[in-house]
Order: C-alpha cells, then sequence, then structure tokens
C-alpha cells in the first residue's frame, strides 16, 4: 500500500485537505463540504471559471481517500509546475491576483455562492496567469451576512498593495514575516496621512483597522442591526476592486532595471552568448529551468524557446515587474518571473516549517542557469566559490554558468570600495571548486569578451 | 428589537465559517452596507440616471421654447 504525505499547508479547513501519493497530489473533499460542492459543479460556477482560466480544473479520481472517515470524494487537480509565494511576486502579479480574487467573488455571488477565504496562497500563476488553485473555498452565499473573507482580504492583497504603491515597493517583503497577511493597523501607521484621504484606503485600511480595535472580541449581533443585503456586498467589491485598481507602480530608481540597455557586451558578445546558451539548452533539454539572475529575462526566454517551464529569479523588484509586464503583454505562458534573494532565499515557515516551502524544497530543477551572476555572490556577498557550486548542485542537475572574470569591467566597479580579498577567485580556482560536484561538459570564451560559459553536469 | 434579534439569527444561521471574520471586520461592513449598497445601484443604474436627467433637462428646455 502506498503512503499518504498530507500536505503541511493544508490543515484549516475542514472542508477537506491535500494529500500526496505516489508523486500525485489529489484533494479529498469531506462529507461536511460534499454539499457545497456538489453546488460548485451544479450552479455552473465550476465550469464557468475553469473556462475562464481562473479555477484550476480537476478529475474526480478513483483512489481511496487518505482519510476514509471523513471523505466523500477525492479529486485530481491538474499538476502545477512550481508553487510561487505571494512574498516571491512582482506589484502587477499580487495585485493580478488581488484582481482575480475579486473577479472569482463576483461570479460566485451571482451563481448563489461567495468565496469563503481569500488567501493570496490560493492564487498561483499557472500557465502565466493567475488562477485560484483550491477548489473548496466556495461556500453557499446568505443574503444579509456579510463577506466572510473581507479581513482576510485586506490583509493578504490591499496591504502590502497599498504600502508597495504608496511607501515603498520593497515592503511587499512584510508578507514573509506574517503569514496570514499584513495587519492593518500595522499598515495604517506606515501608510503615509494622505492615504486617509482615498476612500478607498480610508475606509479598508484606517476605518477598518480602528474598527478592529473598537469591537475586538465582541460579538458583531449585539453592536447593529444592519444586514448586509446583496447590493451592499456587490457594492463591497466593487468599492475594494476601484481601490486596489488606482494603486499603481512603476519601476525605476533601482539597481538594475536598466541593466539590460546599459549591460558592457558588444552586440556580437551578446549574440555569441545567446548562441551558447541555446546551444547548451538544446542538449540538456529540460522540462523546468530555474534562471537564477535573470533580470528582465533575455536568457528565460531562450529556455522557454527550448520547450522549457522556466522560473526566473531575480532579487530587484524592478526588474521582475519589467519581466512580469513583458511576459503578460507577450502572451509568454511558459516563463515565471520571481523575486528572490538568493543569498537570503525564501525560508521554510509557518506552522511546523512546513506550510510554506523553502526555495530548495521545491527544487529540484532540469537546469539551473546562473549567467552573470557569480561575481554577486562571490564578491559582492563573499560566497566561497565551493559553497556555490554545492547550492547549484542542490538546485538542478544540469547548470549553465558563466565565470566573469577579474578583469571584467564589472568586477572592477564590485572590488572598487573594497578590498581584494578573493585570491582563488580566477577560472582555475573557479573550475576546481565546482569539479567537486559538477563534470564540466563544455566550456567556451565569449567572443570580446573575457567571460566564461560553462555547462557542467551535476555529479 | 425584532431587527436586532432578526440580525443575530441571521449572523448565528451563517454557514459555519472556518475563517475568524473578525468582529470589527464584520461590523465595518454591516456599518457601511447603506452607503455600499446605495453606491452599487448608483453606479450599476448610472446610464439610466444620466438618460432620466437628460430627458428631464431636454423637457425643460423644450418646454421653455414653447413658452416663448
Amino acid at each position: 500500500m502506498s503512503s499518504n504525505l498530507r500536505s503541511g499547508s493544508s490543515f484549516r479547513d475542514p472542508s477537506g485537505f491535500l494529500f500526496a501519493r505516489g508523486g500525485i497530489l489529489y484533494r479529498q473533499v469531506n462529507h461536511s463540504y460534499r454539499p457545497t460542492y456538489d453546488r460548485l459543479i451544479d450552479s455552473g460556477l465550476y465550469h464557468e471559471l475553469v473556462d475562464a482560466g481562473e479555477l484550476i480544473p480537476h478529475d474526480v479520481a478513483r483512489v481511496a481517500p487518505a482519510e476514509p472517515r471523513l471523505a466523500s470524494l477525492v479529486l485530481q487537480p491538474e499538476r502545477l509546475t512550481f508553487v510561487s509565494y505571494p512574498y516571491e511576486w512582482s506589484f502587477s502579479q499580487l495585485k493580478d491576483a488581488a484582481l482575480l480574487t475579486l473577479t472569482l467573488q463576483k461570479r460566485a455571488v451571482a451563481r448563489g455562492l461567495c468565496l469563503k477565504d481569500a488567501s493570496a496562497y490560493n492564487i498561483q500563476f499557472h500557465q502565466g496567469r493567475p488562477l485560484l488553485i483550491d477548489s473548496l473555498s466556495f461556500d453557499v452565499w446568505k443574503e444579509g451576512v456579510p463577506w466572510v473573507a473581507y479581513r482576510q482580504f485586506c490583509q493578504h492583497f490591499l496591504a502590502p498593495l497599498a504600502l508597495m504603491a504608496r511607501v515603498d515597493v520593497r515592503l511587499g517583503l512584510m508578507l514573509r514575516l506574517y503569514i496570514d497577511g499584513l495587519p492593518l493597523d500595522l499598515t495604517g501607521r506606515l501608510l503615509p496621512g494622505s492615504t486617509r484621504l482615498q476612500p478607498g484606503l480610508l475606509t479598508h485600511v484606517h476605518l477598518h483597522a480602528a474598527s478592529q480595535r473598537r469591537f475586538a472580541g465582541t460579538a458583531p449581533a449585539s453592536h447593529t442591526s444592519a444586514r448586509m443585503s446583496r447590493n451592499a456586498l456587490l457594492g463591497l467589491i466593487d468599492s475594494l476592486e476601484s481601490t486596489v485598481r488606482g494603486l499603481t507602480w512603476s519601476p525605476g530608481g533601482t539597481d538594475w532595471a536598466d541593466y539590460e540597455s546599459t549591460h558592457n557586451y558588444s552586440p556580437a558578445a551578446l549574440e555569441h552568448k545567446r548562441h551558447l546558451v541555446a546551444g547548451y539548452l538544446a542538449k540538456v533539454r529540460p522540462s523546468l529551468t530555474w534562471d537564477l539572475g535573470a533580470n528582465v529575462g533575455t536568457f528565460s526566454r531562450l529556455a522557454a524557446e527550448a520547450g522549457s517551464a522556466t522560473i526566473a529569479f531575480d532579487v530587484d523588484p524592478s526588474a521582475v515587474e519589467l519581466h512580469y509586464r513583458r511576459c503578460r503583454s507577450e502572451g509568454e505562458s511558459r516563463v515565471l518571473p520571481l523575486l528572490l534573494d538568493l543569498t537570503n532565499p525564501s525560508p521554510a515557515q509557518g506552522w511546523d516549517h512546513a506550510e510554506r516551502l523553502s526555495l530548495a524544497e521545491r527544487g529540484p530543477a532540469d537546469a539551473v542557469m546562473a549567467l552573470a551572476l557569480v561575481h554577486h555572490l562571490a564578491i559582492a556577498n563573499n560566497v566561497p566559490l565551493a559553497l556555490l557550486a554545492e547550492t547549484f548542485a542542490g538546485y538542478g542537475r544540469a547548470l549553465i554558468v558563466e565565470f566573469v572574470p577579474k578583469s571584467d569591467p564589472q568586477v572592477q566597479r564590485l572590488l572598487a570600495s573594497r578590498e581584494d580579498i578573493f585570491p582563488d577567485y580566477t577560472v582555475e580556482g573557479f573550475e576546481r571548486a565546482f569539479r567537486s560536484t559538477h563534470r564540466i561538459r563544455s566550456e567556451d570564451k565569449i567572443e570580446d569578451t573575457d567571460r566564461i560559459l560553462f555547462w557542467m553536469e551535476k555529479r | 428589537m425584532m431587527l436586532l434579534s432578526e440580525s443575530a439569527r441571521m449572523i448565528l444561521v451563517a454557514p459555519p465559517a472556518y475563517l475568524d471574520p473578525g468582529s470589527g471586520s464584520f461590523l465595518l461592513q454591516l456599518l457601511l452596507a447603506g452607503i455600499l449598497g446605495g453606491a452599487f445601484i448608483v453606479r450599476s443604474q448610472w446610464t439610466r440616471i444620466k438618460a432620466f436627467f437628460r430627458r428631464l433637462f431636454r423637457r425643460g428646455s423644450s418646454s421653455e421654447e414653447h413658452e416663448q
């Protein structure tokens, strides 16, 4: 009998849970939720959302449930290539996920249902678009009752978007600290006073926080006789939607956004580098590639063109934002740009460190690309080359890596303000460090530069 | 008193939510329900409201013309 591995992030909702068996992910639907699940299907909402690409499709699986005592049904959802988290999304990714959540709520209400949660973690980017991955997120809507997930929506989406747009885009990373979204009182204190003049932010952040303070620990029924009519609920969704749409942020001012136009490759060198990388990819034939330090995705695109789903990580919020907008406008569904600081990658967190997976736990990929990156890690961050080799080996089987020597102007720039304490930072030192973990399959100097490209395979 | 018990009943028979909606978040929605609902009606009926006033003005100006 194969064993069941219950997902560490799937324990809050008694409607059901995720479990893995034989490498396949299933979702058990419990008896208590079965009538609502039937309503989702019978109302036509499931098909409407799946056809619109807004809900993950699933099949009813003819397999034994993980907990037969509770089980009514087992679903097999379509497989995701990669699970990403809101603290890894750019501003527009979080905004698109927020708008999708409100669209789902509107469509649900139109069919007599509603969203019973509005967690940003229930949204995933799949084939270039955000979609809801939790088919058990719906409930039967009862007129008169306020939206149960209003607080969660404001904490998971509105608060971080407001801080990113009105204070600093890097505050999106606060989602990493607060697993159930940003506290609204804290958000209110961090936002500029002028946000009190905007009706949407005044209502959903400032007044919302004040209301939470005022009514903490009391029963709602003892305070008001008001009911939430259908129009009031639709008005609430409308108001949230226009508030979210009103929040905008455009890249600029951070380090590398203009990197592509100002980097020091000649057209011939760039063309040669492209040619070499495409050649390695054709031999590796990865189905999943992690492009580390992808910037705006010039080389991620090559991996996608080689037929690989590609996760394009970069530390610069501007680069990730530009890359996402580009993928979205060009309909590039194979590349997922994400924000990641490799010197402090996303950790395992939440209850028992099992709710949100670390970056390493979400690997390995078939291929890892690290182009124009090693000098930033080895020199700007003092990571020894041997450690770098070990980490890259953990991330994927094949490695396409660029060595940028000390003679390169980019490295000169990094060394200009500090002492050179890196005697081993040479091609020989680099090869020596990587040979303990990798087999070098190809080594090519990029024309017009001193840089060297390597294709390696993990030992 | 009637209204209060009706409201209490509505909340008691609400589907069992696994998420704590938070009293403050629940009450804010109820307190703003009138404004939100009104705004929604105005917005969704906006074309009809505009058409109504346009007709009203047209009628007004045409009756003025008659008076002349």
